[in-house]
């Protein structure tokens, strides 16, 4: 067996070429404007965050005190606090575009964004019920 | 019980001629069972140490949080490479259950599951091509692998994620640490070897 061969590149172009084209299949229909974050404790929706208002403020969670999370101006959100131990959470950064998400799994707390109006499954439905 | 005993040491035989025409030079010829043992333990070690450097480097400067380059999987692959199927499961497990003690439940679940799977692929993959496929593929599919693994279990505990906006992420990041892993290994290799 060979470390690597000329062939090998033909397999990574396609690779390449596949997640090229899911992640433009995806913007091309997902992204919206108006969005909103949706926060999980492992399997239970807590809260939705309006992100259009414009206004900074910070967001607690009942179920673990030890989250904070900072609602942006310009609409996009971020853990800023947490106990855990690798924070990837706040590595996250402030997200704000409809697919993006951060989590702090040792917590359970997930954020993720959502488009405003519908939920992907009542989309599907409205185009059925056309 | 004794039929079941005699399936195994049929299988383990099986496994071991199939093992001589996977890997041409096996490294595990003319060595006792103590010293097989004594082999995965030091690469076990070797897992450690390369887990605990990555630790002490910068995060990858990337917009994706959590996304590394999983050194350790050197150390695994060397495994599966040149020890045997059984040896990379030993350290992928025992690399799960280290995990486990040190960042947690949830944590150790997520290595045990991409270590898994990305072992399972990386065989299975050296079934089918044998010879024709080359250790940096290998090593790219056992890397995405391992990643699709461990957001499989992050969809099953967590609620509402979404599988297919991240899957691209998964696949590219997945590219790139399995490039990174397999030249290291590469240039590791002489130091393995070392080892025997």
């Amino acid at each position: 067996m060979k470390f690597f061969k000329i062939t090998d590149i033909i397999i990574i172009v396609c690779i390449l070429a596949v997640s090229g084209a899911l992640m433009g299949i995806y913007k091309f229909f997902i992204s919206e404007d108006e969005v909103k974050a949706e926060l999980y404790y492992y399997n239970d929706l807590i809260t939705t965050v309006d992100l259009s208002q414009g206004k900074e403020r910070l967001i607690t969670i009942p179920q673990d005190n030890s989250i904070l999370l900072q609602v942006y101006e310009d609409g996009s959100i971020a853990f800023i606090e947490s106990d855990c131990p690798d924070k990837v959470c706040i590595q996250a950064g402030r997200i704000s575009k409809t697919g993006q998400f951060a989590a702090c799994l040792p917590n359970g707390v997930v954020m993720k964004i959502v488009p405003e109006k519908e939920s992907d499954e009542r989309d599907v439905d409205l185009v059925i019920g056309q | 019980m004794r039929e079941m005993w005699i399936w195994s040491l049929v299988n383990n035989t099986e496994r071991i001629v199939m093992d001589n025409k996977l890997t041409t030079k096996s490294m595990l010829e003319n060595k006792n069972k103590t010293q097989i043992m004594v082999l995965t333990s030091m690469v076990f070690a070797a897992a450690l140490v390369l887990a605990i450097v990555e630790n002490i480097l910068p995060p990858v400067p990337i917009p994706v949080p959590g996304v590394k380059f999983g050194l350790s999987n050197i150390a695994v692959m060397f495994a599966l490479f040149f020890l045997g199927k059984k040896q990379a499961y030993t350290i992928g497990i025992l690399k799960a259950f280290f995990v486990f003690i040190t960042r947690g439940a949830i944590a150790g679940l997520l290595s045990l599951a991409g270590g898994m799977l990305s072992i399972t692929v990386m065989i299975l993959l050296m079934i089918i091509f044998k010879d024709k496929i080359t250790y940096m593929v290998l090593s790219i599919f056992g890397a995405v692998s391992h990643n699709v693994g461990q957001f499989f279990v992050i969809t099953i505990i967590y609620a509402g994620m979404n599988m297919w906006a991240y899957f691209p992420v998964l696949l590219v990041s997945g590219l790139a640490a399995g490039i990174v892993t397999s030249t290291l290994l590469k240039y590791i290799m002489p130091a393995f070897k070392r080892l025997l």
